[in-house]
């Protein structure tokens, strides 16, 4: 009798499994119809709009006496190479890749010329139907090639904007463990009102990436994707470690593995933004002097204390953990500065800011989370309000430093 | 903390402040006007495509009572007008700019004309003619005829161009051409060529992508226009450039006569004109030198989009 049961229930469940294909089944059925009979199912409702035929140019390179376009297709149909022109001027070219470019593929045009350094610069690629797409560059400016100097220099801006201000911060860390517990609180809520900034930041450059990158590769999805996804991944470490962690409450991170969830959020962020100067540099759109440099460490300065605060409570944190910290918090601006240095990818750009948007995000949550059990007032008290509100202040303030 | 080494770091040696980058060891035989001059030009069509543009009809004495007949249709047509671009043109007889129409003062003109295109199209010319042969109020339905018939008159460079309207567009498309009257007496032989001045808007955006003589860019850089010292060259010029305010010829290494429409004597010895459009003349150069002389826009902006070109002169 038994027995009979449970073979009734293997039928019932393989049943139910073919009933779960049948709407994929219709689906393939239906679209291999559209697809057989497509075009004249589709000219019913007129006739279909020309292609764009826009190209999408990806990066334009200066060599001694040389340009090098990059261009893609992101149309539907293959996209062909007419005429090149820069300042308005047609110029003889070579290509490196296809004439026709296949949907979302791309080609290099190098064309011979006599740049000025400093100058800004338009180049044009008109496609076969005669559609001109341009880019303009703000300066030209030789663009740094992978050399080990290059390699270093990269490495040494993302050093000095990310990894030093990080660990200036983090030696806030034992005058932090002699404040009172209020005052903890403030910091622990500035950090909270500092990641809040630096989310939407991200969030800000993300979108406004995503609106220069053409159609079919473009669009708030991809931010929400980058987004969704940090935040989700970090979510799930933070579940993980509260889980390992000891102690009687079990769902809200503390001391050190809070810290390390802020250094990732803000390690993320640093990322984007080592990208940023890393590909403003090589495309020339920014003069990278004294001043930014300064500019760039006292807002992430700030990055450090954020780190530091968690941890002011509990068991003492050795050197070696600190140094990952920092590392983990600054080091992605060096790893940046090369990927945008060296790739400059507005596709890349969108996914990294809008990573860092989601995971900055997250630490909010889990720092307002922590405030709430270990403040006697939780997030209403106004160490915690007053706390937030400054670092949003000092962030927006240091930031003027670098606009 | 000196900043300025450090963000040199992160270019090669030696390119801030010094001009390495704009001279470093390029390849000249590539750059500048010599990559623009025969095979290596990037100029659609064959050798001898524009002919029928560029070497007009033999003029004829006055004869009186003679009938001059042409048959135009305009049709729709791609076009490659620069190397690897196609525009969508609207063509009377299949190019652009149209067959020249030439006929000596007084001879009676008869136009046959068919519109084989998508659109209502006319033909407008400049000259003397009743109202009823202006090509602006019978405007010509996709697939029917009209005849234009008219005394050609007066004497000099003309042209002829589509008036249906919208006309910036009927125009920007293609639809003008030369026409050239005669005097009762002709003018002194000489290498004659017509030249038509136009501009493309390819992406329609209200401005012109490219510019050329005769309706190909850098087409007579490719090619270029084998003339020889010891006879006048005589060229028949027209501007209908659509978009652009004006436009202009320049000679290189000489000088020649111009007259304003070829309606008078008068002349101005130069080597620069600039025409707005429907403006046209004719050009007479004696060459001093043999050898190769570039002819474009004095607009620089013009010359690089594709108009610009090179006399051979040969003895």
């Amino acid at each position: 009798m038994e027995g009979r049961s449970v073979v009734t229930d293997r039928m019932g469940g393989a049943r139910w499994r073919l009933t779960a294909l049948l709407p994929i089944l219709l689906l393939v059925g239906a679209m291999s119809l559209l697809v057989a009979g497509g075009t004249p199912l589709l000219d019913l409702v007129g006739k279909r709009a020309p292609q764009l035929d826009e190209f999408d140019i990806r990066r334009v390179e200066f060599r001694p006496g040389e340009l090098r376009i990059r261009v893609g297709n992101p149309q539907h149909g293959k996209l062909e190479i007419g005429v090149v022109t820069v300042d308005d001027a047609i110029v003889p070219f070579r290509l490196d890749g296809p004439k026709a470019v296949p949907r979302l593929r791309s080609s290099t045009i190098v064309v011979p010329y006599d740049w000025t350094e400093g100058d800004p610069l338009t180049v044009g690629v008109t496609s076969s139907s005669g559609i001109e797409t341009t880019k303009e560059i703000a300066a030209a400016v030789e663009t740094p090639r992978a050399s080990a100097r290059s390699f270093l220099g990269y490495a040494i801006i993302g050093f000095l904007v990310g990894l030093v201000p990080v660990a200036v911060g983090l030696l806030w860390l034992p005058s932090l463990r002699r404040t009172a517990p209020g005052w903890l609180a403030a910091f622990m809520a500035l950090t909270a009102g500092l990641l809040t900034f630096l989310a939407l930041d991200a969030l800000a450059e993300a979108l406004q990436l995503q609106a220069a990158l053409p159609n079919a590769v473009g669009g708030v999805g991809l931010v929400l994707l980058g987004v969704a996804s940090s935040y989700l991944a970090l979510t799930f470490l933070s579940q993980r470690s509260a889980d390992r962690q000891s102690g009687s409450d079990q769902t809200v991170l503390g001391g050190l593995a809070l810290a390390t969830l802020v250094a990732v959020g803000i390690g993320l962020h640093n990322m984007g933004e080592g990208l940023a100067i890393g590909s403003s540099l090589a495309l020339g759109e920014l003069s990278l002097g004294t001043f930014l440099i300064v500019g760039f460490m006292v807002h992430n300065v700030t990055e450090g204390l954020a780190i530091a605060a968690p941890m002011a409570k509990g068991s003492r944190v050795g050197f070696g953990r600190l140094s990952a910290l920092a590392a983990i918090a600054g080091a992605p601006a060096i790893a940046g500065a090369w990927i945008g240095g060296f790739v400059t990818s507005d596709f890349l750009g969108v996914l990294f800011f809008s990573a860092a948007a989601g995971a900055a995000l997250e630490v909010v949550a889990e720092v307002a989370r922590y405030l709430r059990r270990s403040v006697p007032k939780g997030v209403g008290s106004s160490y915690v309000l007053g706390g937030f509100l400054t670092g949003i202040a000092v962030m927006y303030a240091t930031g003027l430093l670098v606009a | 903390m000196a900043s300025a080494p450090l963000a040199r770091l992160a270019w090669p040696r030696g390119a801030e402040g010094t001009h390495l980058a704009t001279h470093a060891g390029h390849d000249h035989a590539r750059l500048g006007h010599a990559a623009m001059i025969g095979a290596q030009t990037p100029a659609p069509g064959g050798p001898h495509d524009l002919d029928a543009l560029l070497y007009p009809p033999k003029p004829l004495p006055r004869r009186a009572g003679r009938v001059r007949e042409y048959t135009l249709a305009a049709v729709d047509r791609d076009i490659e007008v620069a190397q690897g671009v196609t525009f969508p043109a609207w063509t009377y007889n299949g190019s652009v700019p149209g067959p020249v129409i030439r006929a000596t003062e007084d001879d009676l003109l008869r136009v046959n004309f068919t519109n084989a295109g998508s659109h209502p199209h006319t033909i407008h010319f400049h000259g003397i003619h009743p109202a009823n042969m202006d090509g602006v109020f019978e405007v010509i339905e996709p697939g029917a005829s009209f005849i234009y018939e008219f005394p050609a008159r007066p004497s000099g460079m003309h042209l002829y161009h589509c008036h249906a309207t919208p006309l910036k567009k009927h125009i920007a498309k293609g639809l003008y051409g030369a026409f050239i009257i005669d005097p009762p007496k002709p003018r002194p032989p000489a290498q004659e060529l017509v030249m038509v001045l136009n501009g493309y808007d390819t992406d329609g955006d209200g401005e012109n992508n490219l510019y050329t003589v005769n309706g190909l860019a850098f087409y007579y850089a490719k090619y270029p226009i084998k003339v020889r010292r010891s006879r006048t060259v005589r060229i028949y010029l027209a501007n209908l450039t659509e978009f652009d305010l004006i436009n202009s010829f320049h000679l290189h290494g000489d000088f020649f006569r111009y007259y304003p429409t070829g309606t008078t004597d008068s002349f101005e010895y130069t080597d620069t004109v600039v025409l707005t459009q429907g403006q046209r003349g004719i050009l007479e150069i004696d060459f001093s030198n043999t050898g190769r002389f570039m002819f474009h826009a004095h607009q620089s902006e013009f010359t690089e989009l594709g108009w610009m070109g090179f006399f051979d002169v040969v003895d």
